[in-house]
Order: C-alpha cells, then structure tokens, then sequence
C-alpha cells in the first residue's frame, strides 16, 4: 500500500507542474497587457495617486533623484517609482522603446535619433545642475588643473603624475613618480557627453586644438585606459586604483571619499567643484525655449567650468491618465520641494526662474 | 534472471514492450508522444537560437562586412564596430585560464582517483563540487572588491621581477592593474576547475584495472603507473575535459565583466593590462544600445556561440569516443 | 600492453620522484583551496554580520532607495529568485525528465535520439549570457520586462542538464524492473511512470536540485529580462522584478558602503540559498545508496 500511494503523489506532482508550466505560457500574455498602473480619480490631491512609474537613465543626478524619490513616494504611499540607472544613453534608448515612463538624461537627443521615439514629442524638464569632478586617487591634496593638462591626460600624452605640464600649474606640491591610470566610463554617459564637451569647448579643434576625440556619449579612448560602469563605476575604480585619474560628478565622488583637483575655468581662474561655483555656472546660461541649456564653460570668474545639467525626459502625450497623474505630480515634487533637497546630497538647484518656466511645462504633459 | 515462458524465445523486455505499444491505449500514446515532444525541445530551442541570432545579427554584418571580425575599432556614435579587441579579451583570458587550471585540475583528479583513501577522496569531491556551486556573480564580487584590491603589489613584483625577460617580460608587462586580462584569467580558472577535475575523474576511471596492476607488477611505482597507464589511456579524454573547461571559460560574463577593466581595443600581450571581452561587452553596453548597435551586439552574441558551440561538440566528440574505445576495449 | 616508462633506473630514486609527484598532486588541492576559502570566508565573515544584525528586517524589507543609505532590506531581491527559480524549475524539470525518458526509454540508440543526445550535451555548454539574449528577442521584446522572461532564460539553461542526470539515472535503473512489468501486462509508458521513475527518483531528485542551485545563483540571463525593482513583486507574470544575483552584481560596482554591505549580504544569502540545495541533493543520494547497498 505505502508504495502505490508513493507512486501516485508522484504521478500527482508530474501532473501538476506540467499543467502548471502549461498555464503559465497562457496567462502571460494576458496579464502583461494589463500595465503596472491601476487607474484612479483624476483629483488633484496627490495623496489618491496610484502608480508604478519604470524609469531608467543618467547616473549623474542618479543620487538626487534616490532622494527624491524617497522623500516623494513617502509623501504618496501609493506610487511606486522605479529609477534603474544605466547611463543617459540607456535612458534614451528606453524612452524611445517606450520600456519605461521617463528617462534621465544628461544630454539631449540627436535630431538623427528623434525619429526612433515612438511615442512623439519629447519634453525635457530641467532638474538640477551639478559639477562634475576631475578625481584622482595620489596623496597630494588641491590639485590644479588646466584643461589643456587635463586633456593630455586623458589622452594618454602626459602619463606620470611627475610631468612638468602638471608641475607647472602646481608649484608647490610634491607630485610622485607615478603612473597615471585614466578611467573614463563604459556605458554610453551624458557625463562623458559633457566633461568632452567642456575639453572639446575650452582646448578642441577652434581652441588650439589639443583636445582630439571630440564630444560624444561614448568617445574612443585610447586602448590603455581603464573604464567603471556608471558614475558609481568610476569612481570606485579610482577609489581602488593608485594613480589613477577619472571625472565623476560630486555626490559619488564625495560619498566614495576622492580628492578631486581644482580647474581653471574661462576666466583664468582655478575653481574647487563646489555649488555654488555651479550654480554660477548656471545662472548664465542661455535658456532655449524647450528648455534645453548647457552650463558648460560658463562665463564668469565664480563659474565651475565643467558644471552639468540633466533632465528627466517624458513623452508629451501620456496613454495613461493614473501614471500621468503620478508623473505631473513627481517632476513637481522635483522642481519644488526637491530644490530644497538638493543640496543635502551635493546638487545645486536650479535657478529660480528656470525652475518656474520647468513647472508652467507641466500642463503640456497631458493624457491622449 | 529473465524469466520466459517455457517453449518461447527468450525475448528483449522492449520487444515485448512494442507488441504491448502496439495496442497501446490512448492515455499510453499520449505519454509517449509527450516524451517525444520534450526530446524535440532540445532541437527547437537550438534552433530557434541560432535562427533568431542569425536573423537579428544580419543588419551589423551586412554594415561591417568582414571588417566585424578583423578590425578592432569599436567606436557607436560612428556606427563602426570590429570586435576583434573583444575576441582576443575572450581568447587570451580563456588560455591564462586553462595555463593555471589544467595541471591544477589533472593533478586533483588523478590525486582523487589513485592516491586518496576513501574517506579522503569523499571530502575532496565534496569539497570540489561546492566549488562549483558559488555562483559566478559571487565570484566577481570577490574578485572586484577584494582580489583586484590586494593583488596589485604581487603584479607590480611579477611585472619589475620579470623586466627584460624574453616571454614572461611581455605577458607580465609594464604599468601593472588590478583589473586586468590576468585577474579574469585567475577567477576563471578558479571556477573551470570543478568542472575539469569531475571530467578527468571520469575519464581517468575508465582506465582498466588489469593495466594499471599489470604496470604495478612490473614494479612500477605509482608515478610511473599513472605515467605509463593511465595517462596513455585517458589522453583523448582529458584533452576533451579540457576543452570543456575552455568552452565554460569563453562563455563566462559577469564574473569576468567586473574585473577585467573593460578597456576598448586593447589587443596585447600584457596580460596585467586590462582589456575586455565578449559577453563583458554585451552585458556593459546592450541598455543603451540603439537598432544597429543591438544587431552588433548580437552578432557579436552568435560569434561567442558559435565558437563555445564548436569547442564544445569537438570536446563532446572526444571524450564520447574515448569513453566508447576504453568501453568496448575493457 | 606497453608501458612507454623506464623502470631500470635506481628504485629509491624512483621511489622520490614518485612520492614528489603525488606531493605536487596533493599541492594541486591545497591550492585550489585558497580561493575557495578566501571567497566562502570573506563571504560569511562580510556578509553574515549584514544579513543577521537586522534580523529580520534583511529579508522582510525593500531595498532600500538611497543607495548610499546603510541598513538592511533584500525582501525583493530573495522573492525575486525564489520566485523566478522556481518558475524556471516548474518549466524545465517536467520537460527534462519527459526528455530523458524520451532519450532512454523510447529512443534508446536510434538516430535521432543519438542527435538529440549530442546536441542536449552540446547545449549545457552554450553561454547564459546567449540564453538571456535569446529570451530577449522572442519573449521580451514583445511581453516586456518579467520574472517570466528570466525564468524562461533560466529554463533553457536547466534543461539540457536535467535531461543528462536524469537520463543517467534512468540507466541505472536495473532491466528487469521492467521486465517484471511488462510480464504482468502494463503498458510502455504506465510501466516508466509508475515502475521505473519511482524507481529513479532520487537521484533525478537529486539531479534536479542541482540544476536549481546552479540557476538560483545565474546573473547574466537575467540582466536584460527582469529588470528593478525596490519593492516586492510575487507576481512572476507581470512588472519588472529583481534577484539576488543581479543585486550582487548592481552593488559591485557602487562605491558607496552601504550598497557595498547589501551585495556582501545578498551574497551570503545566495550561497547559503544554493548551498542548502547542494547539501540536500547530497543526503538525498546518499540515503539512497545506503538504502541500495
């Protein structure tokens, strides 16, 4: 008797998980259809939200927007937001795939790319301006650097820390015989995007032209260096790596401990990665009217002169009116509440009437 | 022990079976066809596999031409991709991998089966099998967090000490990292080796008795033994362990995409420089990657295939034919 | 038989040379220990302080959002591998043991279940991170991000190895087990479900938990078809999702401490995860030894 029993528990499970993987297959297809938003009343108190919001993008901002999220989902039990990171290209990629619900980004979409946006119109919504850093893991503190010097580094002419052209613009330090690692980033990285620019911009082809390799997401650096995926990446690489040399923006370069180099900015003077030197930087941009700007070699004697900007991208027309909601009241939470947040997590916020143009751009976002 | 009626043929128990088969029920036929059915997922999925890569990697092959294969400027925003830094990232931490993990391997498997007491070769394959269970990403961890750490004063000696040497001063070569070729070589063949030494304990068992104890009669000792039996016997078959190791080794992606250094175009010797390879690039750049650059990467996805699929089935062959003569000949 | 050694030279030379070479061999063993100690130990001595100094918060509460936050919660990330493991395992045991008996018990040495013999061996070695893109392509592209899609992935990936231990089993299974089947008139496949899998079925039990071990621990697979999340999801179905491998391997790269503790703990768990496994599969074939003689 024991046996048989046995034998038809058996029988019993073999069943069942064939029938199981069989139902599986089928449901599937069903319930991914359904979306992850449940739909609710329109109202306008942002308490009855209710959504799961996909995002993906710049690592750059990837700090504040943690932060921010956080400190929005507390306030709004009933919203979920999902920001995976991935670099400002990934971001790009996504929104156009329409995988997620917005995107991060640091740079802003190439005429040549807008076609592949599936969805239409893209809005862009600035959110905060920060330095990006020039690390370094030597034991010599408040580097300074010239962005002719730092462009030789990164393109492997000047490869020990003991060269003359980094001597020259630091007097007084005691630089070591050492060789210089240079890491850049792996993944496709609006802060690649701008810390080339600002070299491209300050010592490129109309500058002299020491700077070689242009401005790009991803630009070919030479064989001999070494790359960290995400800001994160790089500077853990540099964290790890003596002699080594990376740009990194200021709140991962800060919470992984790095000495970062003062740079000379378009008025000659040496500037520390601070704030308020990006918010300098900032505070003289030209604004276009899709609010699209760059804070890159800014004038200015107080200016950061790699001082970047990013933007939560959405499409215009949203499918779906509880994410909508969601969304609209986020970017708000951002552009509000979350300027006071961010300079806790080294951010500058933005200047005050591109924060108020940013917010009268909501009513553009709207279900269609 | 068969027992047949008296006056019949004594008879194959599935001979028997097919005369019950053939006024099989419905409930028998359906199992069976099901079985069939399962048996033939094996030949949808491969084929499915090499369909879809075939399909989705025409667009960049038909772009590149052969210059995919032979170039090694991988640049996106210019729509150019060689993979041929990539491939040879793949190749030559696969060859540190095995250079370190073969005699490793071989001397643990002939240890377990000639020398170890029983209670001893129990714990030792024991131990060897919870190797192989540390999942890869654990492995990485360790690697990039601490390996690639600590290892850099023992690469800057390696690389000083053998300055000027004809070969060991090229592969130990100058500005030594802790993210490099070497240190994905070093992990991999941490983690091939569970499988080389199962492979070689088997392949080593099938070797006779009667030849082994005819060379200890001899008056052999147990190292020329194993020199002069078992290794003679086994050769095909461990040359097909080692493949198999070699196959997991190419195809291995995250433990290698952390501590490589994922360095773009590097093809050198320098085994202390870091470089990057195959599935590392895939896994570091498939998010962002636009419509040809995602047919690149999966052109490049078929290259791996391909090239873990032909050392696998060679590796198959050998040890299924050595395995078959050292049967048929016992 | 030829023996290709010299055994004219001096015995106690001989003698030396052997015992240094066996010496060597058993070096080769000491060595490969360092770095299975040196991974298992940083893992405990690193992770198992994280995983327990809250308990049980590490494996009830969310990841947490700021990732430079220090502090426990890999609810989703444990949810996440259970749940996609197991729906793997529900897709890949069945099929793999239908195909094994499919190989051993109906088409034995015919043509085509030699081919299928071979290319089920072949397909072991195809690299996981080729299964995710290929699950990419058919399944994600067009139902978007999953546990579903991981599992798919790691189905593929279980099956040829399920299919070769069990096949292997079903070989040791002795003949007239059958026989003594068939003699009493049960058909074919009645015969193989109530005689000769009872029969096997601990060591396909054991096999079984072995491919799960090994797919509870995959990374690459994954990393294009489930997704983030921060948050719980036990719907394998529908919405992105997350493991704990794929947490490890987030955490890796992140400078930052706290994210640094949660990939030392995440590891700790998922080695304990598939060591259990392991060590199941291990009393399970050896109870069924001992019970075999």
């Amino acid at each position: 008797m024991h046996t048989i029993t046995r034998r038809r528990a058996f029988i019993g499970i073999m069943s069942l998980a064939l029938l199981a993987s069989a139902c599986g297959s089928d449901s599937s297809s069903a319930t991914t259809t359904a979306g992850g938003a449940t739909a609710t009343t329109a109202a306008d108190g942002s308490s009855d939200l209710s959504a799961t919001l996909n995002a993906s993008g710049a690592t750059f901002p990837k700090t504040f927007y943690e932060e921010a999220i956080a400190g929005f989902t507390e306030a709004n039990t009933g919203v979920t937001i999902n920001y995976a990171g991935g670099g400002s290209g990934k971001g790009r990629q996504d929104l156009a795939d329409q995988i997620v619900d917005f995107a991060g980004t640091d740079g802003t979409i190439k005429d040549a790319d807008l076609p592949g946006f599936k969805g239409g119109d893209v809005l862009y919504f600035p959110t905060v301006v920060a330095p990006i850093t020039v690390s370094y893991n030597l034991g010599v503190d408040g580097l300074q650097l010239s962005p002719a010097t730092i462009a030789k580094i990164f393109q492997r002419e000047i490869t020990n820390w003991n060269d003359a052209a980094i001597a020259a613009e630091n007097p007084e330090a005691t630089l070591p015989d050492q060789a210089i690692t240079v890491v850049h980033r792996s993944d496709s990285s609006g802060t690649t995007g701008n810390f080339t620019k600002f070299l491209d911009k300050s010592v490129g082809p109309d500058n002299g032209g020491i700077w070689k390799l242009g401005t790009d997401s991803t630009v070919e650096w030479s064989a001999d260096t070494q790359a960290g995926d995400g800001n994160g990446g790089v500077a853990d690489v540099v964290a790890s790596t003596k002699g080594a040399i990376g740009y990194v923006d200021l709140a991962d370069a800060t919470d992984a401990g790095l000495k970062f180099a003062a740079i000379q900015n378009k008025a000659g003077k040496f500037v520390e990665a601070t704030l308020e030197g990006a918010s300098s930087a900032a505070a003289g941009a030209e604004i276009k009217d899709n609010l699209t700007y760059s804070a890159i070699w800014a004038e200015g004697d107080a200016s950061y002169p790699i001082t970047a900007q990013t933007w939560i991208i959405a499409y215009a027309k949203q499918t779906d009116a509880a994410k909508a909601d969601a969304l609209k009241a986020f970017i708000k939470y951002v552009l509000t509440d979350g300027q006071t947040l961010a300079p806790t997590v080294d951010y500058a916020p933005l200047p005050a009437d591109l924060a108020t143009k940013a917010i009268a751009q909501l009513d553009s976002l709207v279900v269609g | 022990m068969t027992a047949t009626l008296p006056g019949s043929p004594p008879q194959h128990p599935d001979d028997l079976a097919h005369q019950l088969e053939g006024s099989g029920d419905v409930a028998d036929r359906s199992f069976r066809s099901l079985a069939y059915v399962a048996g033939g997922l094996v030949l949808v999925v491969l084929g499915l596999i090499t369909w879809t890569m075939a399909s989705r990697s025409s667009d960049a092959l038909s772009h590149m031409g052969l210059d995919f294969f032979t170039t090694k400027r991988w640049s996106p925003p210019n729509r150019v991709y060689g993979i041929l830094s990539f491939i040879w990232g793949t190749v030559y931490t696969s060859v540190i991998a095995l250079t370190l993990a073969v005699p490793i391997s071989l001397g643990i498997a002939l240890y377990i089966t000639q020398v170890a007491p029983l209670w001893l070769k129990r714990s030792m394959i024991y131990i060897i099998d919870l190797l192989a269970v540390v999942p890869s990403v654990v492995f990485g961890l360790w690697g990039v967090l601490v390996l690639s750490r600590h290892i850099t004063g023992f690469y800057g000696w390696l690389s000083s000490t053998f300055d000027g040497w004809p070969v060991l001063g090229t592969i130990f070569g100058s500005n030594p990292q802790g993210r490099s070729f070497f240190t994905a070589g070093l992990i991999l063949s941490v983690m091939i080796t569970p499988i080389v030494v199962s492979l070689a304990r088997e392949v080593i068992e099938t070797t006779p008795q009667t030849e082994k104890e005819a060379a200890l009669a001899l008056g052999a000792t147990r190292w020329e033994m194993i020199r002069g039996a078992i290794i003679p016997h086994s050769k095909g078959g461990l040359v097909g362990a080692v493949m198999l190791g070699l196959g997991r080794a190419m195809g291995e992606t995250i433990a290698v995409a952390l501590v490589i250094g994922s360095a773009t175009g590097q093809i050198t010797l320098n085994a202390l420089a870091p470089g990057n390879s195959m599935p590392a690039v895939i896994t570091a750049e498939w998010g962002e990657a636009d419509t040809l650059k995602k047919s690149a990467l999966i052109a490049m996805a078929m290259t791996l295939f391909v090239m873990t699929i032909v050392v696998n089935m060679i590796a198959t062959t050998v040890v299924n034919r050595s395995m078959k003569k050292s049967r048929g000949g016992a | 038989m030829s023996l290709t050694v010299d055994l004219h030279g001096k015995r106690s030379w001989r003698m030396m040379k052997s015992h240094f070479m066996v010496g060597l061999m058993f070096l080769a063993f000491l060595v490969i220990l360092v770095p299975l100690v040196a991974v298992i130990g940083t893992v405990v001595a690193k992770g198992a302080g994280i995983v327990f100094r809250d308990f049980p918060d590490w494996f009830t509460k969310s990841i947490p959002i700021r990732s430079r936050a220090k502090g426990p919660g890999m609810g989703p990330a444990i949810v996440g591998t259970v749940v996609i493991t197991a729906a793997a395992s529900l897709l890949a045991i069945p099929l793999g043991i239908l195909g094994a008996v499919y190989l051993h018990e109906y088409g034995q040495q015919s043509k085509p279940a030699r081919v299928i013999r071979f290319l089920a061996n072949v397909m072991t070695g195809v690299p996981s991170i080729v299964m995710g893109l290929f699950i990419y392509v058919v399944f994600t592209l067009r139902f978007g991000l999953s546990g579903l899609g991981g599992a798919l992935a790691l189905a593929c990936l279980m099956l040829p190895v399920v299919i070769r231990s069990t096949e292997e089993m079903l070989r040791l299974v002795p003949g007239h087990l059958r026989e003594a089947s068939y003699a009493l008139g049960t058909r074919k496949g009645r015969t193989i479900l109530t005689v000769v899998l009872p029969a096997a079925l601990p060591g396909v039990v054991s096999g079984c938990l072995l491919a799960i071990a090994r797919a509870a621990g995959e990374t690459a697979p994954l990393l294009f078809t489930i997704g983030i999340v921060n948050s719980t999801n036990w719907n394998v179905f529908s919405g992105p999702n997350t493991s704990l491998s794929y947490q490890i391997f987030r955490n890796a790269t992140d400078p930052r401490a706290g994210a640094q503790e949660r990939g030392w703990g995440a590891a700790f768990t998922l080695v304990a995860i598939t060591f259990l496994f392991t060590v199941l599969a291990r009393v399970i074939t050896a109870r069924y030894q001992r019970r075999r003689g």
